[in-house]
Order: C-alpha cells, then structure tokens, then sequence
C-alpha cells in the first residue's frame, strides 16, 4: 500500500486555543480509514486544513506526493479530495439534478458558457441518484427532502467529481439506522471500486464495522493508531474518551 | 385542465414588435423619450442582475461603470472624433477591464461589506473625474455635439428615433446574454455561489474566477448605456453621472421584478421608469417620486419578497395545484 494524503507536524490555532498541534497522519491509498476522537479533538479541523478551508500556520499536506496546503478549496478539489460536511452543506433552492451536476468538473474556457446540463451529465447523476434512492426528487429543490435524504445527495454530489479520496465528517448522524446501513454499503461498494474514505465518525459500531485502520486524536494530537479491534482496547484511547483510568477502576 | 395559456415566445415577439414599431407610431417626442429612458433602464437593471441576482452580491458601484462609459465616450467623441454609436461598445471593453481588476479586490469582501466597498468605488471615480479638470473638464462637465450621422445633425422630430432603436439593440443583446449565461455551466457556477459559496467553492468551482467574470460582464453592458446616455444628452458632469441614485434604481428595478430571473428587470424597469416620469410631471421638481418609490419597496418587501414575476409563477402554481384535484375526480 502507498500513502494517499500525508499530513506532517500540522499546527492550527485560532486564537489562543491549538485546535491541532503537531499533527501527523497518513491515509493509505485503497482503504477506509477513520479517525476519532472526542468532541473538540481538533478532527473536523483536520478536515478543514486537508481540505483549504483553513491555513495551516505550520506543517505540510501532501497528497499523491504534491503538496496542497496553501491551495483555495476548489483546486484541492480538482486535485481528487472531496469531501461532505458535518452539517450537510446543499445549494438549498437548487434541484437535486443541479446539486448533482455543479460539482461536475469543468477545463477550458469553452466550456464555461456551453449548456449547464449536458445528456451524459445528467445519465450519470441519475445512476447515482438511483443508487442513493433519490432519482424520483430530481427536480425538487434540495430543501424539501428530508435530513437523512440530503446527507445522501451530499454523498451522491461529491462523486459526481470522481475524487481519488473522499473525506467524511459523521456520514451517520442523526440518521435512521436503515440509511446507516445503506450509507455503509455505498461507501464499502465504491471502496472495492478503489475509491480511498476518510471517515470522522462517533457511531463506533460504524468505524468498527467500516474501517480497516482507525486514528485517534486528542487535544489536536494524535494519540494511537491502528485495527479497530487493537483500538478499541488501547488504554491511551479509553482514557482520552472517559478519563483517567483511575477513576474508571475505582 | 385546458386552460389557454400563451406560449413565453409569442410574449416575447410581441413585445420586441412593438418596441420596433413604436417610434414609428408614437411620434411624441415625450413618449419616445421616456421609452428610451425605460428600454436604457432595463439594460442597466438586467446587467446589474448578473452580478446582484444571479450571483447574489449587492453591488451599489455599477454607477461608476455607467459614468466611465458615459466620459470615455464624451471624450473618444470630442477629442478623436469617434461616433458614439459605434466606440461606446468597445470603449465599454475598457471599462470592463477597469471592473475586472476592481472586482478582484472588491470581490475578497461579501455581504454588507461589499455594498460599502462599491457605493466607494462611485465616490473615487467622482472624485478622480472632478479634479482631472484638464481632461474632463472637472465640475463644469463635458459638451458633445448634437447628434448627427456623417456631418448632418439630426433634427429634432427624428433625434430620438436612432436612440430608440440602438438601446432597444442593446437592451435584446443584454437579455440574450444573461439568458445564454443563466442556462450554461458558468450560470450554474454563480448560482450556486449565491446559495453557498464555501459549499461551491468545496465540489470545485474556482469562485473568485466565477464572480470576478460575472462583475466584469455585468459592467460591460451599462458602460455601454452609459456611452449612449452621454450622447443622449450631450452632456455629462460627475456630479450627474457618478450618482449612487443611479446604482440604486438599478437594485430597486431588479428587486421589483424579481431578482435573479430573466424577464424581472426588464418588467421592473417598464414599471418604475413610466412611473417615475409621470410623477415628475405631475408632481413637478419635487421629492415625491422618491416617496413613493419607497412605498413600492416597501409593498413589494412586505408582499412579494422576492419580486413580481417570481410571485406570480408562485401563485400560478397554487392555483393549478388547487383546481387539479377536482377536476380530475369531477
């Protein structure tokens, strides 16, 4: 295996608070790898800094041995990163169908004014709208579909951008345990396909179940890493999750 | 339900007919003037809505654009001789280009931000026009001659109709291409801009490329107005043509009609303007139209936020929803 994305000692602060400190991490290419932690951990900042939301103020990003960090969003996600938000981001007055094709990468100046929607555009964002169960709502606008339905179109838009790596910020919360389920296959379907996940999720039974290497953060740190199965009884991690083991033993 | 509706083609032929045909029939010098007041207002209205509907950010600054025009064209006419008609279009690249790079700076800001930072870009381009006195003449203005073609000077019956007829060219070259941009991929880009520009920004679309072309192409066309005016009044002062009112009614028009959509500012403009003239008239040099300008602002804010044209396919849609079920059970 080959490292994918490789972050190295990256540090963010925002004001007095170091949401990551000397962070360093690595996703291998082909795997589903999660990363955990407790609330205010610093993983959605993580996020954030891979993804060009925010600027590193020290440390490295590689991705395919490139470095990334410095570069706006949208050229990161030309790079193949793409990525959902914690709280599903939808353009909320758009169709389905137009949710699908924005993300459609466009090269060339000529293309720019050519017509928004084109025929096998729009085929592949109804396969994958079929996939997700949504192809009935192609032409509601994001709003009215349900919570669960639009973490699914947030899902199904980012592939319309073939990413190479795909970051998930809790692709299970506050979802129904059959769309769980559902959102599991998918991801697992499109991992055998080759596609590399980055998973931020607090349904452990989700990251147990779903990845092959877990990491762990802390206080903007990484504090362990490995199986699912060796994480989950690493005294490290329990600590950092329900406090001292003192306590936990009296 | 077979209700007869006509189809938005015949609408449109109709109306662009009767534009054509109006100087001819209407020979008030009057009624051909407020036309080519309103038909100049829609351009401007319908270019601002690149920027301000489709793209959503609010920009009071397009006066300056209007004024650049209007002085580029004065001066191309007195100083080199250039035909209005003809130089205000590409005189207008140049001051696209101006925008271009003022959108690149301006365009870091958003929201109420932005509003500041373009009603200032007015007030530098005023300013900059008062005090180059050698160039533009400063506060006292600047003169063309009277219109003519070819060394004739056009009299007075007829002075209006080339006028009416090369904005109503510009008004159908604005509308065709905000159409042509609402219905292709960069349109989609500015749109979803407006909805969430750190989400478009994410799913990979390049926004400052998007919203900097989006400003520069909305200035191109009321820079071109602007040239038209100027020789449509053969004279300009800054004072006149850098106006913030100018850059106001161009969002009051918008929003009236519905911002954001293709035909909104063109109907906003074919209200407001009419009305505007005819409360000056009536009402003489006083305040009032402003008043009442407010008013309607305030209705339609209140009534049809988000303007006429977006309400009314809102309450077609209702009633069609409401009468489909009986009809179909009775």
């Amino acid at each position: 295996m080959t490292r994918m994305l490789q972050v190295e000692n990256i540090t963010k602060s925002f004001g007095g608070i170091r949401a990551v400190d000397g962070c360093s991490m690595a996703v291998e290419r082909g795997s589903i790898t999660g990363l955990i932690g407790p609330n205010g951990s610093g993983k959605t900042t993580l996020f954030n800094l891979i993804t060009g939301f925010h600027q590193p103020d020290a440390g490295q990003i590689r991705f395919d041995d490139r470095p990334i960090h410095g570069l706006v969003p949208s050229r990161i996600c030309h790079r193949g990163i793409g990525r959902t938000f914690q709280i599903t981001r939808l353009f909320w007055k758009m169709t389905v169908l137009e949710n699908m094709i924005v993300p459609v990468r466009q090269v060339g100046w000529r293309t720019l004014f050519s017509r928004g929607v084109k025929e096998h555009e729009e085929q592949r964002a109804l396969e994958l709208l079929a996939l997700v169960g949504l192809v009935d709502y192609r032409d509601e606008e994001a709003r009215k579909l349900s919570f669960g339905q639009q973490k699914l179109l947030e899902f199904a838009a980012v592939l319309m951008a073939d990413p190479d790596l795909i970051l998930l910020d809790e692709p299970a919360g506050g979802v129904n345990p059959v769309m769980i389920e559902k959102t599991m296959e998918f991801v697992e379907d499109l991992n055998r396909q080759g596609k590399t996940f980055l998973v931020v999720e607090h349904n452990m039974r989700l990251v147990m179940d779903l990845c092959q290497h877990v990491i762990v953060l802390d206080h903007g740190q990484k504090i362990g890493e490995g199986e699912p199965a060796v994480i989950q009884n690493d005294p490290i991690v329990l600590e950092a999750y329900l406090g001292s083991t003192n306590h936990a033993g009296a | 339900m077979r209700r007869w509706r006509i189809p938005a083609g015949v609408w449109i032929g109709g109306a662009f007919l009767a534009l054509l045909a109006f100087p001819l029939v209407q020979r008030s010098q009057y009624y051909q003037h407020v036309m080519v007041m309103t038909m100049m207002a829609a351009v401007l209205a319908s270019s601002w809505n690149i920027l301000g509907g489709y793209t959503g950010y609010t920009s009071l600054g397009h006066a300056a654009f209007f004024g650049l025009g209007g002085y580029l064209v004065a001066l191309a006419h007195n100083y080199l001789g250039w035909h209005p008609f003809i130089s205000t279009w590409f005189l207008a690249i140049v001051v696209m280009a101006v925008a271009l790079l003022l959108g690149w700076i301006a365009l870091r800001t958003h929201g109420s931000a932005f509003v500041v930072v373009t009603i200032a870009m007015v007030f530098i381009f005023r300013i900059v026009a008062l005090n180059l006195g050698d160039i533009t003449n400063g506060a006292r203005g600047l003169t063309q001659p009277r219109p003519g073609w070819g060394g004739v000077q056009w009299s007075p019956e007829i002075i209006k109709i080339p006028f009416h007829y090369i904005v109503l060219a510009l008004l159908c070259l604005t509308v065709l291409v905000s159409w042509r941009i609402r219905l292709s991929k960069f349109g989609l880009g500015l749109v979803a801009i407006r909805e969430d520009e750190g989400k478009a920004e994410a799913v990979g679309i390049d926004t400052m490329v998007y919203k900097v072309l989006a400003f520069g192409i909305s200035a191109y066309f009321v820079a071109v107005a602007g040239g038209i005016y100027s020789y449509f009044f053969t004279y300009i002062d800054p004072q006149f043509i850098f106006n913030i009112f100018t850059s106001v009614t161009m969002v009051l028009i918008a929003l009236l009609g519905g911002r954001g959509t293709l035909w909104g500012p063109v109907l906003g403009a074919f209200i407001m303007e009419p009305l505007g003239d005819w409360l000056v008239g009536t009402f003489g040099g006083t305040q009032i139209h402003l008043a009442v300008f407010g008013a309607i602002l305030l209705g339609v804010m209140l009534f049809m936020p988000q303007g006429i044209l977006p309400s009314l396919s809102e309450i077609r849609i209702r009633l069609t929803r409401r009468r489909g079920p009986g009809l179909s059970s009775g």
